[in-house]
């Protein structure tokens, strides 16, 4: 269970304080899938930093199974962020001197997994997202935007993290591919239990998860 | 992968960036390295030219040079409180005396000429010239002229070889024969080349001095006319022949370092008091050395700056790829890696990068070291005239030692090397390690 009590996120601009995300309190069930919609601006990527432990709120907790995060020091987080959290960006973000399967092994490596662990969950992962042969060997420029997203999916499910995070994962991505991709991150999830929150603007897909939050200046109204 | 392997290919990313990183960065390794050379040389040369040479004490009676002057010999027991100071090395004692026609069969191989009228007609010396012939100084005492031929100078020593106690100097050579004990009392010399040419000397033959017969043991090439025309015999009979026992017209002490002769030359006046002259050549010995202590100088700013050098550019290169890969440092951080495998990361890249301008700069160092070096010696000696230059007597034949400095390259210098190449890289990795550290994983968000 995923529960969010209260958050505040402020930042400093200028003379005044400006609450991105403001006094936001909810929560979402082991293995479901919510979307969190809203316009630019609206602060959806900043709640999606703060559940993900990139940054930190200015007030309020967020427990994960029962652990508070918001309680944990740099190094803990960084263990936390490598073993219970799966992040899946717009860009990608997958490092571009790295094949599909190094960088589907990189956060094995982090959390200190064996090479051979890595390289055979890696494999097994990169096959079930359509990448198979070959194209494991390629490096992030010489696959499709689609193909990449599919590494990325299959990175963020490496270590079997309890939270999947995808900051629009389907918003570079032409209609029908981001339909795949989102069938696919949501067919994977419920394979491993894997509680997922999903930021879009893209009102089909979230009409087609568990839970939908909109937000709106920072606070979540609906 | 791991995190090594990660960071070493990283570094060649950017093939472009990577050749040209290398390339300054060995550029500035190279110089250092030469400088490193060129340092050691210069300053091993200046240590071996401040052990043995200009680290001498003259001391001669006092009011004496030479022949020139007058006073009383030096004792045995005034070189003994010379050998006692601290400092002194050895004390050499020299007898020196003229073998004239009148106590020896030599014959000078030095002409007259107009300077040895002129000293001999201005020696002081009171003598009978024969009856109305040659060499009757003139009424008016302006002008004489007479008969004169320089007399042979004779040398007793214990230290034949050496000639800085000599009044000629020079370099020993010998060029046939050989040379008698330190310690010898036997009736035996070794003649210059130009006398025992002028009077048909070989080894083995013998002459007359002091009604004794003595026996030619070498022959001796000193490279000036004036030593040519000695003849060094042993101390011990110098001074009994002579009837000179116990005393010496000269003396030379010599010091362990040039640093020290002026304290020796204190000392050694304190000691000897009225008695003796006391002088150095330190001074002259600094002065022709200075050249190359600026070169030492020089080589160590240039070795600082060229590491300064090099650490600045391995150090705006980290940067820059700091900041260029925010972002990823950011997916890196978020997906679970700690900022010291992150820093580490980036600290086996700036390594990488290093490693490979040091072969770069190690190669170009051993190629450049003994150019710049001899560059260097070369150039001060052209600018400030040159070590030595201008010096007569034993500092004039410094110059060619001196401006004969050689460069080294030995392993021991690569190791400073590579040693050089990993400050400059760990420098270098200083600042982009403080960049990495301030980068959240929320930069990855933003960037969106």
């Amino acid at each position: 269970m995923l529960k969010v009590k209260n958050i505040t996120k402020s930042f400093k601009s200028g003379d005044t304080i400006v609450n991105a995300v403001a006094d936001v309190t909810f929560e979402v069930p082991d293995g479901k899938f919510a979307s969190i919609i809203g316009k630019s601006g609206s602060g959806k990527s900043t709640l999606l930093s703060l559940l993900g432990a990139l940054d930190k709120p200015t007030s309020g907790s967020i427990e994960v199974g029962k652990e508070d995060i918001t309680k944990l020091h740099d190094r803990k987080l960084d263990k936390y962020r490598g073993e219970k959290i799966g992040f899946v960006f717009q860009g990608y973000n997958l490092v571009p001197n790295l094949s599909a399967l190094e960088n589907v092994m990189l956060p094995m490596e982090f959390i200190g997994k064996g090479k051979k662990e890595q390289q055979e969950r890696a494999e097994k992962l990169l096959t079930e997202v359509g990448l198979d042969g070959a194209k494991q060997h390629r490096k992030p420029g010489r696959l499709s935007g689609g193909e990449q997203q599919r590494v990325a999916i299959a990175r963020a499910l490496a270590n079997k993290p309890t939270l999947i995070l995808a900051d629009e994962p389907t918003g570079n991505l032409d209609s029908q591919t981001g339909k795949m991709i989102f069938d696919l991150l949501h067919q994977l999830a419920k394979k491993e239990n894997t509680t997922i929150i999903a930021v879009t603007h893209d009102l089909s897909i979230a009409g087609k998860t568990d839970i939908t939050f909109k937000l709106d200046d920072g606070k979540i109204i609906k | 992968m791991g995190v090594i392997s990660r960071g070493f290919r990283n570094a060649f990313r950017n093939v472009v960036r990577t050749v040209s990183i290398v390339v300054i960065l060995g550029l500035s390794i190279g110089l250092s390295l030469a400088m490193l050379v060129a340092y050691q040389a210069v300053s091993t040369k200046i240590s071996a030219v401040k052990g043995n040479v200009g680290n001498t004490v003259s001391i001669s009676p006092a009011g004496m040079r030479g022949f020139e002057g007058g006073g009383d010999p030096l004792t045995q027991a005034s070189l003994d409180k010379v050998a006692k100071l601290a400092n002194v090395s050895s004390v050499n004692g020299v007898v020196s005396d003229r073998l004239t026609t009148s106590n020896s069969t030599l014959v000078s191989s030095i002409d007259a000429g107009s300077l040895g009228r002129r000293n001999s007609n201005n020696s002081g010396e009171t003598f009978a010239p024969p009856a109305g012939g040659e060499g009757r100084p003139s009424d008016t005492g302006t002008q004489t002229t007479r008969s004169f031929t320089p007399p042979v100078t004779l040398v007793g020593t214990n230290k034949p070889t050496d000639l800085s106690s000599t009044q000629g100097g020079g370099t020993f050579k010998l060029t046939s024969g050989k040379v008698f004990d330190s310690g010898s009392t036997e009736n035996v010399a070794i003649v210059g080349s130009n006398l025992a040419t002028k009077n048909n000397l070989k080894v083995g033959s013998t002459f007359t001095a002091y009604s004794t017969t003595v026996s030619v043991m070498g022959i001796f090439d000193a490279g000036n006319a004036f030593s040519n025309n000695q003849v060094i015999m042993p101390l011990a009979t110098v001074q009994t022949l002579s009837s000179q026992v116990g005393q010496f017209t000269s003396a030379t002490a010599t010091v362990n370092s040039i640093s020290n002769v002026d304290s020796v030359t204190t000392a050694t006046t304190t000691a000897l008091g009225t008695t003796a002259d006391v002088t150095n050549a330190a001074a002259q010995a600094q002065t022709a050395i200075a050249p190359l202590e600026n070169i030492q100088k020089i080589s160590m700013y240039s070795l600082f700056g060229a590491v300064g050098a090099g650490a600045v550019i391995i150090l705006l290169t980290m940067v820059m790829i700091v900041r260029e890969r925010r972002r990823e440092i950011g997916v890196l951080k978020a997906i679970g890696a700690s900022n010291i495998r992150v820093v580490l990361q980036f600290a086996v890249e700036s390594v990488t990068f290093t490693l490979l301008a040091s072969v770069v700069g190690i190669g170009l160092g051993i190629a450049a070291a003994n150019p710049i070096t001899s560059m260097l010696v070369t150039s001060s000696a052209t600018d400030t005239g040159g070590p030595g230059r201008g010096m007569g007597g034993g500092f004039g034949q410094l110059r060619g030692a001196l401006t004969s400095v050689q460069g080294v390259v030995d392993w021991k210098i690569v190791f400073y090397g590579l040693g050089v190449a990993l400050i400059i890289a760990v420098i270098g990795s200083v600042l982009a390690s403080f960049f990495i550290t301030k980068i959240r994983p929320a930069e990855v968000m933003r960037a969106e």
